[in-house]
């Protein structure tokens, strides 16, 4: 389902030139559980903000679903974001000036058809999942660290994507919560088939995933 | 989304508060600037109430040949009269059209003092001269020789200033003590002898004789001046001819001609100078707003680069951004013009410049169609820029 061949990314700054990826080639089928481990800096976040649509790479090819990402117009990419990949960010990503609640509505805005009610309804659901029911009216910058980064994954829930790209989604969880949001995750890949790309620095998470996938400087060592 | 829309923008309500009183301010300096430029184009449109075209004036001084001056005159303006390519003679004030001396000041009705206004002196013959129009009552003839108050032709402004619901004919003007009487014996529609750009204001003319005792100390600003309506097409020729006629009885008189259309020129460039500095200033003081506006928005749409980009990442297209971010600065300028529309209400109510209130209405429609512009183009530009970007990009900008 997700393809790619040779891609590189290399970041261009006025002082010098950061080869974040270099010609990683890598296959995900559908319904596969993956986690990407690697020493910081290593290039995990790009890898996964290439195959989230979120960044183009100066070389080589992504194809999803076999039809390469370069060929769609940016309304099918905003398409494909909102429809097909949940996303969570390393840093969260919330908007400060909305509540909880309409931060986690957010991707289903985007949605046609999807009504007010069951936006609404969707959120609800999303956030108990994650244990924060009792959160909906917070605003971002009246919760912890670790309730940020559960709205974030509520987020991402809330659209019930395909594929779910995780950027350390347990990073900032103590053990057991983040055994939780890990068990959450592992029902999602099991019940509803959805694929899930993960970033991880536990070795004891990755170890729970069917495949796995280690970065070094920008390539794939294993 | 109206509702998300509304949501955000209440959140978000200290910034958009700061956006608000940025707006206001910038409506009511585009009001006061709209004002201005309103009232001179209004006024400029105004008809004149004459006509200027083939008017010469004529100066005359006699120096120091003081005797029989008024036979004098009166013989010089029977001669122009009769000359081939003169349709008409008439002996007035100093303050001919266009010129640079005006004679005001106020009437009393039943007590109560009117606005101040222009006083023009005239004869029988001027209104055919100047082509004036007459819409009440009638011109100045031989029957107000006989009249123990003076007849007054006031124009349509004064009327309606002293008397808006009655006829203007046969009314009496005093002056403050109640002494002098002037008569209304008719009603002209407007004459804005100062220049294009004079406002249509009160004013009247006087049937006086402007006979004077030359043997006493009379000032050149007193002295009668003649306007003379020539044929179409006269020139240089009909002027030495007219100058010899006037010599023939006059000898040692000075004599000067010019053509009222001369001084409409030198009046417009005289009155246009001021207005164009004034014009710089107020271009200048737009773009100050339009910069000031194209600031605030600017930066407050920088800071929400990372939310535009997650916008994006979350599935929103680029014209889905830009509609976003015009649609809430759509509501938040809408609250601001309210506001400024609320301040600007108040100058025709208090009657600030004096001014129609037609030219404060067109200006608040001006002010508010600039304003939207401005901010339309401040939101759409920006979240259009930062829309382009990718979102991984844009997200990174915290
Ligand atoms: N916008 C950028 N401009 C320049 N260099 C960048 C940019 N973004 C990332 N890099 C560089 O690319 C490399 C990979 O960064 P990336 O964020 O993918 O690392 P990571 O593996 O996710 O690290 P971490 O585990 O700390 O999150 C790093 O060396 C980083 O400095
Ligand atoms: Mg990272």
């Amino acid at each position: 389902m997700i393809k790619l061949t040779d891609i590189e990314k290399v970041y261009q700054t006025k002082t010098i030139e950061t080869v974040a990826l270099n010609r990683v080639n890598l296959s995900i089928n559908k319904g596969e559980f993956v986690s990407v481990m690697g020493p910081s800096g290593c290039g995990k976040s790009t890898l996964l903000s290439i195959i989230g649509l979120l960044d183009e790479p100066t070389g080589g090819v992504l194809e999803l679903d076999g039809r390469p990402v370069k060929s769609y117009s940016d309304k099918e990419l905003a398409h494909l974001r909102n429809q097909k990949i949940g996303f969570v960010f390393q840093s969260y990503h919330l908007i400060n000036d909305l509540s909880v609640l309409d931060n986690v509505e957010l991707p289903l805005l985007y949605r046609a058809g999807v009504g007010g009610k069951e936006r609404r309804q969707r959120a609800h659901e999303a956030l108990d999942k994650v244990g924060l029911s009792a959160r909906t009216t917070h605003f971002p910058s009246q919760l912890s660290g670790g309730q940020r980064q559960r709205v974030a994954i509520a987020r991402a829930l809330a659209g019930r994507p395909e594929i779910i790209l995780a950027d350390e989604p347990t990073g900032n969880l103590d053990s057991v919560m983040g055994e939780e949001i890990m068990d959450l995750l592992l029902t999602l890949n099991r019940e509803e088939g959805t694929t899930i790309v993960m970033v991880t620095h536990d070795e004891h998470q990755a170890l729970k995933t069917e495949r796995l996938i280690r970065f070094f400087d920008g390539s794939q060592v294993g | 989304m109206i509702r998300h829309l509304f949501t955000l923008i209440w959140n978000r309500k200290r910034s958009n508060l700061l956006l608000i009183v940025e707006i206001l301010l910038s409506f009511f300096v585009l009001f006061v600037v709209s004002s201005l430029l309103v009232y001179n184009v209004y006024n400029y449109r105004q008809p004149m109430g004459f006509d200027s075209q083939n008017v010469w004036e004529i100066n005359l001084n006699p120096g120091a040949d003081t005797t029989a001056f008024n036979q004098k005159l009166q013989l010089t303006m029977q001669r122009l009269k009769a000359a081939k390519g003169v349709v008409g003679v008439t002996k007035t004030s100093s303050n001919t059209p266009f010129s640079f001396s005006t004679i005001n000041g106020a009437y009393s009705y039943k007590g109560k003092q009117m606005p101040f206004n222009d006083n023009y002196d005239a004869d029988d013959d001027f209104r055919d001269v100047m082509k004036l129009n007459v819409v009440e009552g009638r011109w100045f003839d031989r029957r107000d020789a006989a009249s123990t108050r003076t007849p007054i032709v006031i124009n349509t402004a004064l009327k309606n200033a002293a008397f808006p619901n009655e006829k203007a004919v046969g009314q009496i003007f005093t002056d403050e003590k109640g002494k002098k009487e002037w008569q209304v014996v008719g009603v002209v529609d407007s004459y804005r002898a100062a220049s294009d750009f004079a406002e249509d204001a009160p004013m009247s003319f006087r049937r006086r004789a402007l006979d004077y005792d030359m043997t006493k100390k009379v000032s050149t600003y007193e002295l009668p001046v003649l306007l003379l309506r020539v044929q179409p097409g006269s020139g240089a020729m009909l002027e030495q001819q007219l100058i010899k006629e006037i010599s023939n009885v006059t000898k040692g008189w000075s004599v000067t001609v010019n053509s009222l259309e001369q001084s409409r020129v030198s009046k417009l460039k005289f009155v246009l100078t001021p207005l164009i500095v004034l014009g710089l200033v107020c271009g200048f003081l737009i773009l100050n707003v339009a910069l000031g506006l194209f600031g605030v928005l600017w930066y407050n749409i920088n800071q929400r680069k990372a939310e535009i980009g997650l916008r994006r990442a979350l599935g929103a297209t680029g014209a889905g951004i830009g509609g976003q971010f015009l649609s809430e600065m759509l509501v938040v300028t809408t609250l601001g013009v309210i506001l400024g529309l609320g301040l600007a209400v108040q100058f025709p109510l208090l009657g600030v410049f004096g001014v129609a209130s037609g030219v404060y209405l067109q200006a608040m429609l001006l002010a508010t169609l600039i304003i939207f512009a401005l901010t339309a183009i401040c939101a759409w530009q920006p979240s259009r820029i930062a829309a382009g970007i990718q979102p991984a990009v844009s997200l990174r900008e915290e």
